[in-house]
């Protein structure tokens, strides 16, 4: 065998031994080359490796889009908070499995359908079910795992005889389980073809999560936050075999809601196995502090993928879960809308304090006779006493003296008909019946006979509970209205719109209110002790008596109750109002007010609440406070702004 | 040092002479290293630090200076080895099939007999060789292994000293050319 | 012939060699295939040998150690040693008096009962690579072993088997990289995912972090991967910290501590790893330890094979309580070791609902109902306890976000009426109940749902329970 030198010396010379200087050199510079040499084939054979063994799936990869799997980072969406930075919704992990239908052995599939706990034979039938579609291509086999089964993934995703197992990590949106809120907060899920075609929603893609009601959806661009993206190589297997790139994901934010948790709930209970709705206000900045809807339905369960008997019990309840009734329900106001009539009455001169009507239990208008609610007549009232025992007879003669035009631009002025702009979606408008609406909707002129029921809350008018809260913690404030949110970055940034009422003529409508729960009227069960409440109960009917008799089943037709109630009388902090289907008289619908206030103010004696600085109605006064009730001696007006103002347009 | 330095090079062809071992001795010292190797370090697990088939792939082509010969020896044992092992068969294979090579080359040029020379080879591919694996099992198997530099170290060192003593040993085996 | 191939055969040669292991390397790695035949002609070569070395050892170490007959001196070695341990533990228990001397023996008594369904195993070798975590051991296919058993040994878990040889088998230890297994921790019953990360310690994954794990407890295996039955001891908690979406807790295998010599594979269990699924829990994987868990008097208290969570634990005590666990009194682990009840599905306004319903039902009051007349409801009071004893907590953790303040609130206007009663009552009509001698602190945990009817004037002013909240 010969060695390196001998031939380089022979090659290159006389074959002679060189001078032992030359040689070192010579060999040292052959060892160089020889390294060289090899160099270049250790990186010809990693070149080899790259393109032949790992390059040679990307290319594979990008000839065939499937073996490259871009995994999503799933950015999580931010939590809702109400007023305190209590959690109302929250995010939780869950885990998926996917499986690899390659190598599939039929006992290890039995194993593994028992270890996550479905049954064998569908899981093969699953997999058959899959069959056309590419093998490497894996398959959902169950998602939600709990931690026991994501230890049986993790204990057996490379055990021999497996097929290859791997858990999806996705952030689900974890509600409150009793439904809580469930309207205002609404849910998410994946984004519809549909959606997609909308200008809302044209800037996300197929696959996105987004809020599909509530404020899950106005809000968010806020609280969704932004995919991140890991693209990596899959081999046959469905192994990752290595990762192309990966673009990390931002959070989104979290959102603080108006919403007050403790008067939520209160509402949450007070409304349990009832139909209908809350809404509480705080009139002096338009902040929500509940939002109740019932019936409710659990939003964990409608949120990602629906199971088709959730969507079908859902969508079959004959009383629509999915309304939120706060903002939706457009109903009779039934009485609750005789203070309009009222400061109508007041504001345009026809009545004041001591104009009475005599009631007899009814009386005729346009050759027609309509009842009073009381069978024998109130006898001969005023506006205090015809507000608080509700008498109808009073209130059709005032409403005959305004006329429907002028019943319309006083309810107009109060926020009915139109929304109130609360920053949730599908806000329904209510109705305002005038003589040009129903020329425009009916093409027929306005019969005077049809304004004595739109008096008392009843014949085409309607509103929605928002919109009765809403105008009535506005007339409670002075005539200022603040438009309704449920966001806490809102608070102080609308504008509130102004009616030029009298004072005086609002704080009659307000005694009279006051009347109504303090004084025997109708909505004693509003009665608090120690607390100033005023508040209105309305009973609308739902349909004519004619057809109530028709009926088989008269439980549908029950008279819808209402209730609305504010407090303090003088200047309130807090206006809630209530419809309670077929709830048969307004009297019932006190309660839940009643709850509602209570929890209000217990919440404010523990202290709680004192810091709440009102956003907008520290402004100087140049009006006497527009109340001044006997029960709770009215403090100095200086939070009631009664500046003349243009009222709405 | 210079003295030291020029006695460490060797100078003329004649002096790197072949050494040669009975064909026993190779087989019972490869066998008993890679036993070694899989059970001492399961009872003595400070032992664990010793890589043995990499010392006799050094001193054999160190010793034979034959790059055919200790290629194929180092390619030989790193093989046997990876069949003892759980991951796949040629990755000790390879990296002791270059510590071979490039022994049996340095064979060539160094007075192979001198303790510093082995003291400082065996340090040299104890580090090569780990490394290599390190890049081996990263860029081919994608299993991540952390490589500790320290540890590495401190292992090569305690090898060479251990190495040194082996040498001796196997020294005595020689068969006279 | 002097061509330019001979000249570079070393070089030529080199080359061919690795390329030709690099192609094997490759076929090997895109395939996903082993070349498993030469495996099992080297280790059957080799395991031979290394078991006459083994022999060897024990044959120098008997010889050592005395004139005794060698296998049984060898036994008794290892029966003492554990006996050893067993009298640690005990002695352990009863220093800290957690646990009588009987429960010690009934430790031994299962582990005596352990190999009925168990193969003993020696290791015989370590996997021929630097950084391995797997070990030969010298059973093998022909006892039976087959891939995915567990491997346990008298302190915890050691790892399960990857691949079993006609004669000997390879063991994953529980702390390789790609090792995971089911655990559930001693206390808070928190279940997670123990992953090897090829150091001492393993790391705990999928815990998520509402849920409380305590450094120093212990984790058990739970069962719920069917690989490893329900209750063998890992080991204990290092360090938890908080991660990013789950803890970062990291666990020190207990088995691992001490050199590795003797281990038992559990056969039976990985027969069982699909058992029928009988019950709507959770099936206990191998039904042999956990019958003999069954059969302890200590564990039957409440537990059923069914095994619900919560009751596995004591299993787990079964299974022997490590040294420095602080576990009680039989009687009172579920009450002391309950997890808060913050659960992970509910979120704040749940819990708020709830505590407002028990106010309500402590007041008879009908939310959003009632006849006129009725009072309104006062929600500064204390709710009623809630039902489940377990659920106590619930109120502890709810509480300082309502009656907290409150407390403070009256405390400032000095208008405190009574000790258990939450102030906010402020003294008005409203009926307030005090029951006398309630402690402070634990007042709204333990005390009764202030009765309504108790008088106002019962309250001692003295009690200065809300003052010292």
């Amino acid at each position: 065998m010969r060695e390196f030198p001998r031939n380089f010396g022979k090659v290159f010379g006389s074959g002679a031994v060189f001078a032992r200087e030359d040689r070192r050199g010579v060999d040292f510079r052959l060892s160089l080359f020889q390294y060289a040499v090899f160099a270049v084939f250790l990186f010809l054979i990693a070149g080899f490796w790259q393109l032949q063994i790992v390059q040679a799936d990307a290319y594979a990869a990008r000839a065939n889009d499937n073996h490259i799997k871009s995994l999503p980072i799933l950015a999580p969406r931010g939590k809702i908070l109400d007023r305190e930075r209590r959690v109302i919704v929250d995010n939780r992990s869950s885990f998926s499995v996917i499986l690899s239908r390659e190598g599939v052995q039929e006992g290890a599939l039995r194993s593994i359908a028992e270890g996550l706990g479905v049954d064998a034979s569908e899981l093969l039938a699953r997999l058959n079910r899959f069959s056309k579609r590419a093998r490497y291509e894996p398959i959902i086999v169950k998602e939600q795992l709990n931690s026991g089964e994501v230890a049986f993934v993790e204990a057996h995703r490379r055990m021999p005889n497996y097929p290859d197992m791997e858990l999806i990590r996705e952030q689900r949106r974890l509600y409150p389980s009793t439904g809580i809120a469930a309207h205002l907060i609404g849910y998410v899920g994946e984004v519809s073809e549909r959606e997609l075609d909308t200008l809302e929603f044209a800037r996300y893609s197929e696959g996105d999560v987004i809020g599909k009601s509530g404020v899950e959806r106005t809000h968010n661009e806020t609280l969704m936050g932004v995919d991140g993206k890991r693209q990596v190589v899959v081999d046959s297997a469905g192994n990752h075999r290595y990762r192309i790139g990966e673009k990390p994901a931002v959070n989104g934010k979290d959102l603080m809601l108006t919403i007050d948790l403790d008067l939520q709930v209160v509402a949450e209970l007070a409304m349990d196995g009832k139909r209908g709705a809350v809404v509480a206000l705080d009139p002096r900045n338009g902040e929500v502090l509940a939002l109740v809807s019932r019936p409710t339905y659990d939003a964990n369960r409608l949120s990602g993928r629906i199971r088709a008997e959730d969507w079908r019990e859902i969508v079959n309840n004959p009383f629509n879960p999915l309304l939120n009734r706060g903002i939706q329900a457009q109903l009779a106001p039934g009485s609750t809308f005789k203070p309009i009539i009222a400061i109508a009455g007041l504001e345009e001169g026809l009545i004041d304090d001591n104009f009475r009507v005599s009631c007899s239990g009814g009386a005729s208008f346009y050759g027609r006779y309509f009842k009073c609610h009381k069978k024998g007549g109130h006898g001969s009232v005023n506006l205090h006493t015809a507000m608080a025992q509700s008498c109808d007879v009073f209130f059709y003669t005032v409403g005959n003296m305004l006329g429907i035009d002028k019943i319309a631009k006083y309810a107009e002025m109060a926020g009915f008909g139109s929304k109130t702009g609360i920053d949730l979606p599908h806000e329904a408008s209510g109705t305002v019946p005038s003589t040009r609406w129903k020329m425009e909707n009916y093409r027929q002129k306005w019969y005077a006979g049809e304004t004595i029921s739109v008096a008392i809350g009843q014949g085409a008018l309607t509103v929605s509970p928002i919109q009765l809260a809403y105008a009535m913690g506005g007339l409670a404030n002075g005539g200022v209205w603040e438009e309704p949110h449920v966001v806490k970055s809102d608070t102080g940034k609308l504008e509130p719109h102004k009616a030029n009422w009298n004072p005086d003529h609002i704080k009659s409508v307000v005694s009279g209110l006051y009347a109504v729960v303090n004084e025997g009227g109708t909505g004693i069960r509003a009665r608090i002790p120690g607390i100033p409440v005023c508040g209105k109960t309305g009973t609308a009917q739902v349909a004519s008596n004619d057809l109530v008799a028709a009926t088989k089943d008269p439980d549908l037709y029950k008279d819808n109750a209402w209730f609305f109630g504010f407090a303090p009388c003088d200047h309130p902090e807090i206006v809630v109002a209530t419809l309670f289907e077929s709830g048969e008289h307004g009297n019932l619908a006190a309660p839940i007010v009643r709850d509602v206030i209570k929890a209000y103010f217990d919440k404010k004696n523990r202290g709680e609440i004192s810091r709440r600085q009102p956003a907008r109605v520290q402004t100087a006064s140049s009006h006497p406070a527009p109340v001044a009730l006997p029960a709770a001696p009215a403090t100095p007006a200086e939070e009631v702004d009664g500046r003349p103002d243009e009222a709405q347009p | 040092m210079r003295v030291d330095a020029d006695r460490l090079l060797i100078d003329s062809p004649h002096e790197r002479q072949i050494i040669r071992f009975p064909w026993w001795v190779l087989l019972l010292a490869s066998l008993l290293a890679v036993l070694f190797q899989i059970y001492v370090p399961a009872t003595f697990r400070f032992l664990n630090f010793l890589e043995m088939p990499l010392l006799l792939v050094v001193y054999f082509p160190l010793m034979w200076r034959r790059q055919i010969l200790g290629t194929t020896f180092g390619c030989a044992l790193g093989l046997f080895q990876d069949t003892l092992s759980h991951h796949p068969i040629g990755m000790f294979g390879i990296a002791k099939t270059l510590v071979g090579y490039f022994t049996a080359t340095v064979g060539m040029r160094f007075e192979v007999d001198h303790w510093a020379v082995r003291f400082l080879l065996v340090l040299f591919f104890f580090s090569f060789h780990r490394v290599f694996y390190w890049v081996l099992s990263n860029s081919v198997l994608h299993i991540p292994l952390e490589l500790d530099l320290g540890r590495m170290a401190i292992s090569g060192l305690l090898n060479a000293v251990v190495g040194i003593f082996l040498f001796n040993i196997l020294d005595r085996t020689r068969e006279s050319a | 012939m002097e061509t330019l191939l001979t000249r570079y055969r070393g070089v030529l040669v080199l080359v061919l060699i690795l390329a030709a292991q690099l192609v094997m390397l490759g076929v090997q790695v895109r395939n996903q295939q082993d070349i498993r035949l030469v495996r099992v002609w080297a280790i059957s070569a080799v395991t031979p040998l290394a078991m006459i070395l083994d022999g060897a050892k024990s044959a120098v170490t008997d010889a050592v150690e005395g004139y005794v007959d060698l296998r049984s001196a060898r036994k008794d070695n290892v029966a003492l040693k554990s006996q050893v341990d067993t009298l640690r533990r005990q002695n352990e228990f009863l220093k800290a008096e957690l646990a009588t001397a009987d429960r010690a023996d009934r430790l031994l008594e299962f582990k005596q009962r352990i190999p009925s369904r168990t193969i003993a195993a020696r290791i015989i070798g370590t996997n021929a690579a630097p950084s391995s975590q797997v070990v030969f051991v010298d059973r093998g296919a022909s006892d039976g072993l087959v891939s995915g058993m567990a491997v346990i040994n008298g302190t915890g878990v050691v790892g399960r088997v990857l691949d079993a040889y006609p004669n000997t088998a390879q063991v994953m230890l529980i702390t390789d990289p790609s090792f995971a297994m089911g655990v559930i921790s001693q206390k808070g019953r928190v279940v997670g995912t123990l992953r090897g990360l090829g150091q001492r310690r393993c790391m705990v994954d999928y815990v998520e972090s509402h849920l409380v794990v305590e450094k120093d407890e212990w984790f058990y295996s739970s069962g719920d991967d069917r690989v490893f039955p329900r209750g063998l001891p890992i080991g204990p908690v290092v360090s938890v910290a908080q991660g990013n979406a789950f803890q970062d807790i990291y666990v020190e295998p207990a088995a691992m501590q001490r050199g590795l010599d003797e281990v038992l594979i559990v056969l039976e269990a990985v027969h069982q790893t699909v058992p029928p699924v009988a019950t709507e829990a959770i099936p206990p994987l191998a039904p042999a330890p956990e019958k003999t868990l069954e059969e302890l008097p200590e564990v039957s208290m409440g537990e059923t094979s069914a095994t619900p969570p919560a009751e596995g634990a004591a299993g787990a005590n079964a299974a022997g309580v490590p040294p420095g666990s602080n576990a009680t009194g039989t009687a009172t682990p579920a009450q002391t070791h309950t997890p808060p009840a913050r659960s992970p599905l509910a979120t704040d306004a749940d819990r708020l609902l709830d505590r407002y319903r028990r106010i309500g039902q402590s007041q008879n009051h009908p939310f959003g109902g009632g006849s006129v007349g009725t009072p309104p409801p006062d929600f500064n009071r204390a709710p009623a306890p809630p039902g489940a004893g377990t659920a106590a907590t619930d109120a502890t953790t709810t509480e300082p976000a309502v009656a907290g303040p409150a407390v403070t609130g009256t405390a400032a206007t000095g208008t405190g009426t009574t000790g258990a009663t939450l102030p906010g009552v402020r003294g008005t009509g409203a009926p307030a109940a005090a029951p006398a001698g309630a402690s402070a602190n634990t007042t709204i945990r333990s005390t009764p749902a202030p009765s309504p009817a108790a008088p106002v004037k019962a309250a001692p002013v003295k009690t200065a329970a809300p003052n010292q909240r």
